[in-house]
């Protein structure tokens, strides 16, 4: 399936909605919606509320994830907001400030 | 460090993809799947078949393949593919409506009066592969004037006849082949009318003739 990229240098203010994985190189502001996986890299700010299957982190997110599988905290990810995901993984050196729910 | 790495410059919004607000930035982005809200960029956007995108746009280059519905500002060039469509006005310097494709809307390609007559430049932002260049080169057989989507073309987006076009806003009509190809193709008023059933009567006319001067 063709994902989708979002460049380095793009911003997006607003809302993204999809059922196919994102990759995030750029900034987001807003709310993204998918189901499927979210890919933060190294890059990538995202700065929403996220609801997702999937998500990995390896850049910097602020904003509240609920994902209805995994959370992946990537060793250089960073990322303020709450965490609600039956699965939830925080690799060694990743920065995290907020509240974990594994409640399935 | 994810586990996705095609192309690092360019921006893509897949098909099934929508994404409703602001967008800006400085690199290529294609857009296959759905924006609403505006587009600005330093760079080309590339609005696939499948795309579609309802904004205000700001770009250097646009190359038009799916549907706009909004105005385009381009600091470069706006260019509508055989597939695209378009209600909106555009702002560029050049614009190229190409032949099928569907556009309603102002051309505004700034001082006309001040400009020299420039030819054609050969290169054209393309960034996709060239497909449409074996595709016109077929079409010089098939039916010139019927629109090559027609049945799925957007009941609200209709082609202004060329002739209008060209008078009233300047838009650049090209011909698929660079015109040569137009004499070759006779209107079908023109061609003998076998196809209608009127051979026949014409055949019995004349032979009616040679029995008169018999």
């Amino acid at each position: 399936m063709a994902n989708t990229v979002i460049g380095s240098t793009i911003v997006i203010d607003g809302e993204i909605s999809g059922d196919e994985d994102l990759v995030v190189r750029g900034t987001i502001k807003g709310r993204i919606g998918l189901s499927a996986s979210l890919y933060v890299e190294n890059s990538g700010s995202v700065e929403a509320d996220i609801e997702t299957e999937n998500v990995e982190i390896s850049g910097s997110v602020t904003g509240n994830i609920r994902s209805s599988d995994k959370v992946e905290l990537k060793s250089d990810g960073r990322m303020t907001g709450d965490i609600k995901a039956p699965r939830i993984l925080i690799a060694d050196g990743a920065v995290f400030k907020g509240n974990v729910d594994m409640d399935r | 460090m994810a586990t996705r790495h095609d192309d690092d410059s360019a921006t893509v919004i897949g098909e099934s993809m929508l994404i409703q607000g602001n967008l800006q930035g400085d690199e290529d982005l294609h857009v296959l799947g759905r924006v609403d809200g505006s587009i600005e960029l330093q760079r080309t956007l590339v609005v696939a078949e499948s795309g579609i995108v309802k904004a205000e746009v700001t770009v250097k280059n646009a190359i038009i393949s799916g549907v706009v519905v909004g105005n385009v500002h381009a600091s470069e060039a706006v260019e509508l593919t055989r597939e695209g469509r378009m209600v909106g006005d555009i702002n560029a310097p050049r614009v190229i409506i190409v032949d099928g494709a569907s556009f309603r809307g102002n051309v505004d390609m700034g001082d006309v009066e001040n400009m020299p007559a420039r030819p054609p430049r050969t290169e054209r932002p393309r960034v996709s592969a060239p497909a449409p260049a074996p595709a016109t080169r077929s079409r010089a057989s098939a039916p010139p004037a019927a629109a090559p989507k027609s049945e799925d073309a957007d009941a609200t987006v209709e082609v202004p006849a060329p002739d209008a076009g060209t008078a009233k806003t300047k838009v650049q009509i090209k011909p698929p082949s660079g015109g040569g190809s137009s004499p070759k193709k006779k209107p079908a008023f023109l061609d003998p009318p076998k196809a209608r059933g009127l051979p026949k009567k014409g055949k019995k006319k004349r032979s009616r003739v040679v029995v008169k001067r018999k």
